[in-house]
């Protein structure tokens, strides 16, 4: 694969900066600024900057379509034309380096001329399809038409020919084409080699001929398309499971977080009248940068069908009855009056919310039970999770960009951590960064080093016998990255002892100091990380060992536990807003907020407390999941001491401070030592190989109760396995 | 006498703009309280009101017995005014019967304040 090394990039100063920092120990030479003027106004800079970002220095934004930010420089759109004084022509300003002393004029008649001049081109062939079109109110094309435009066009069809009209291209479930709107930036041609790694888009024919497409018609096989659609500048590219829904300007925008993998991506949700219409990515240098996952992105139908929407009851039948919260509420009560202690037992999914896992804990502290846990297994022995540095993502994700070498053991990043990946990706491409991994080898949109599959390689590193720990050792950043998945074996206490003494060993070899983390665990579901921060056990063992006669789940949807684990009298209560495993198995059902209806609290992969905000109100008789616990402890006569929000908040606080301190990652330390405490256990690695569960395309769209209610998500697993049936592609 | 006794003298006693003194105001509470009397039989009769005039005649007393605790002779007077206006109200029938019914209560139900009660409603605090 073809390694990409995008100018912009290439060329900014920050990242000379970056590089020189982290190949030399010594202080690097910082480049002298130069100084240019902006419409006569002096602005320094350092060499090798673009007049563009010049002009955005100087407090001027130049107008442009093909240049962005993220991804190499095309300078195709022309838009960005500015005059510089002595050049006998404009120069497009996003390519063109500044030189000292240079004057640019943004807003001279020569400048504006020429945008007037690149517009009319390009209205020529646009249609005027506006009022149809979904790009409408948010459209590049139109503000700047608006801005910069003549305001009358020369353009007279005087042969009836009609405007350039280009063939529709289906390139999967997610994305729509309209190819006659395309002006041909390739801001998605871009995107799409250079971070989704996936190099399906280009062009073809040139002048008035040339389209956009991918040559012969099939699927735009990304897990990352649906950025495309927010680059597309024009509405060339738009989202199709939101056509025609709704207008940019008649939806409220409500910022909060993602909870479909452990990344945390920050995102905005449109709503308009309490429905969800879609999902957009917001900003976050240190979590997403600008793009997040079609999963993210795509599976908020999902929040719309196989809804829990009324408490339910189980009759005499054996049939779920729908029914009031007071009767919900007290038959749940009544059965758990009758027991105590650990024959109570809490079980929570991957959705929840720090919030209701606390409560849920307090609850049954007082009803003198212990047996919490989660559904996701992590070992427990050694120093297991008291230690937070075992089980968080300790370098960091935006750290990934200065680190020199990842090993990744048993995990596909690509399909668990989408966003992880991509940073992984922008890294290899830009910083030469050297990427090795342990388990099946997958696709990971970049090149790497496989060292096998079976845990014998572990081993192997984890003694220092493997040709590979010369390489590791030698670094001067390294990263080793444990997918959770590999965690949920039989043998995930010796998998981690493992990973623990290879990143141990690294760290004090390659000699990156006591600041440089090396261990990380890579989660797949939202709340792991709260829940083991809060004190809950991880995996099921400890209910399986204590048969319990009262089983709370809350939100556990993965089918770990089944009715055949469990004593045959068992009264389970589920709590959650899905119909899917849990509910399935339930006596009582309380249904609970998606995190699109509730203010929760949940912490990423790496550590990161951030919180979901309320953009709808739960559907039908659903409740905030943790208020749904407090009244319950009220009719159980043993009352939470919170009644709102800021309440439960500073509990949160008290048990577990950094749970509050919103968009700070929380470090954690204490490597040695936890490495040295999972010295004294004995595990045996088993023989079979590690792969992780997300290994195709088609397996990273349905991995939990909202995803697997999509019926988005369910059309792209669906066009995924036809395209792979194709023998063409 | 000083300057500043007198003004707080004259904050502590405001003028009363009707009443005098108590027992005036007591004269007026007790004119308005038998103007309301004497017009409770017409008043159930011309509203068709759901309730009976004993009932009447309790709400009335009941009504009047929530302002006892008032010493004030100008919030006494000012309450005086209110009620009557509130009796022209009503003789004139410029009020309609659910307003009448208003003083009755019998559909009110007030929002929970309990963390239960709330939860049930689905009211967010």
């Amino acid at each position: 694969m073809m390694r990409l090394r995008p100018l912009a990039r290439a060329v900014t100063a920050p990242n000379l900066l970056k590089h020189s920092v982290r190949c030399t120990t010594s202080v690097a030479t910082q480049p002298e600024k130069i100084e240019v003027f902006i419409n006569d106004k002096p602005v320094y800079v350092y060499p090798g900057t673009t007049v563009l970002q010049a002009c955005a220095e100087g407090g001027v934004q130049i107008p442009r379509y093909c240049y962005h930010e993220r991804l190499s420089v095309a300078g195709n759109c022309r838009m960005c034309l500015v005059e510089v004084e002595k050049s006998a022509k404009p120069v497009a300003s996003c390519a063109m380096p500044v030189m000292k002393g240079m004057r640019v004029k943004t807003d001279s008649e020569l400048s504006r001329k020429a945008r007037e001049g690149v517009m009319e081109f390009l209205l020529v062939n646009h249609p005027l399809d506006c009022p149809i079109c979904d790009q409408g109110g948010e459209c590049d094309l139109q503000d700047q038409s608006m801005v910069f435009g003549s305001d009358r066009s020369r353009f007279t069809d005087i042969n009836f020919a009609g405007k350039r009209a280009v063939e529709d291209k289906n390139i999967g479930p997610l994305v729509k084409t309209i190819m006659t709107r395309c002006i041909h930036c390739t801001r998605c041609i871009r995107f799409a080699s250079e971070v989704a790694g996936v190099d399906d888009l280009g062009t073809t024919g040139r002048g008035s001929d040339m389209q956009v497409g991918t040559y012969v018609e099939k699927l735009f096989k990304s897990e990352l398309s649906g950025n495309v659609i927010d680059l597309c500048p024009v509405g060339a590219l738009t989202s199709k499971p939101y056509a025609f829904t709704a207008r940019p300007w008649e939806t409220r925008k409500i910022e909060s977080v993602d909870v479909l993998d452990a990344v945390g991506s920050n995102i905005v949700v449109s709503t308009r009248s309490g429905e969800v219409m879609r999902i957009l990515p917001r900003m976050n240098e240190e979590i997403n940068e600008e793009w997040i996952s079609d999963k993210t992105r795509f599976a908020y139908d999902g929040l719309k069908r196989q809804r829990l929407t009324f408490p339910f009851v189980k009759d005499e039948a054996g049939n779920l009855k729908k029914t009031t919260w007071e009767d919900a509420l007290i038959t749940a009560s009544s059965m758990i009056n009758n027991f105590e202690g650990n024959q109570i037992a809490g079980l929570a999914g991957g959705l929840v919310d720090a919030e209701s896992l606390v409560s849920l804990k307090d609850l049954l502290n007082r009803l003198g039970s212990e047996a919490l846990c989660t559904e996701e297994i992590f070992p427990m022995d050694g120093a297991g999770t008291d230690l937070r540095s075992n089980y968080l993502l300790n370098t960091g994700l935006a750290a990934i960009e200065e680190a020199d070498l990842v090993l990744f053991i048993g995990t596909n990043p690509r399909f668990e951590a989408p966003l992880l990946n991509t940073r992984v990706r922008k890294s290899w491409i830009n910083n030469d960064l050297e990427v090795a991994l342990v388990g099946t080898k997958v696709d990971l949109t970049y090149d790497y080093d496989h060292l096998g599959d079976s845990t014998e390689v572990l081993k192997q590193l984890a003694d220092g016998s493997h040709p590979f720990c010369k390489k590791l050792n030698k670094a001067l950043r390294p990263m080793v990255v444990v997918g959770s998945t590999s965690l949920q074996r039989k043998d995930s206490q010796a998998i981690h002892n493992a990973v623990s003494t290879i990143a141990q060993t690294a760290r004090v070899q390659s000699g990156c100091g006591e600041e440089w983390k090396v261990l990380n665990v890579l989660h797949r579901v939202a709340s792991q990380v709260a829940a083991l921060d809060l004190g809950y056990k991880a995996g099921v063992d400890y209910i399986r060992k204590n048969p319990p006669q009262v089983l709370f789940m809350l939100g556990a949807d993965e089918g770990v536990l089944t009715r055949d684990d469990l004593p045959k009298d068992c009264f389970i209560i589920y709590q959650g807003h899905h119909g899917d495993k849990g509910a399935a198995m339930a006596d009582v059902v309380f249904p609970g907020a998606a995190y699109t209806e509730k203010e929760g609290t949940y912490v990423n992969t790496e550590g990161r407390a951030q919180e979901t905000k309320l953009a709808v109100s739960p559907p039908g008789m659903a409740r905030d999941d943790w208020k749904i616990i407090r009244a319950l402890s009220e009719i159980l006569e043993k009352p939470l001491p919170y009644d709102t929000i800021q309440e439960i908040r500073s509990r949160l606080e008290d048990v577990a401070p950094h749970l509050t301190r919103y968009g700070e990652a929380e470090e954690a330390n204490y490597f040695k030592q936890a490495n040295e405490l999972t010295k004294t256990i004995k595990g045996q690695l088993e023989t079979q190989p590690l792969s992780p569960p997300l290994q195709k395309l088609e397996d990273f769209y349905m991995t939990d109760s909202i995803s697997r209610a999509s019926q988005t998500m369910a059309k792209c697993v669906q066009a995924v396995k036809e395209a792979t049936k194709n023998p063409y592609m | 006498m000083s300057k500043t006794y007198k003004v707080v003298n004259g904050l502590k006693r405001a003028k009363p703009i009707m009443s005098a003194n108590p027992s005036e105001a007591k004269a007026r509470v007790i004119h308005l309280y038998k103007a309301w009397y004497k017009q409770i039989p017409q008043m159930v009769q011309l509203y068709k009101l759901d309730v009976t005039e004993k009932e009447a005649y309790a709400k009335l007393r009941e009504e009047f017995a929530k302002n006892k605790h008032v010493t004030d002779l100008r919030v006494i007077d000012l309450l005086v005014v209110k009620g009557q206006l509130e009796l022209i109200n009503t003789v004139e029938h410029f009020n309609q019967k659910p307003h009448v019914m208003r003083f009755f209560r019998d559909t009110h139900n007030p929002r929970p304040t309990d963390f239960l009660g709330k939860f049930y409603a689905g009211h967010d605090p």
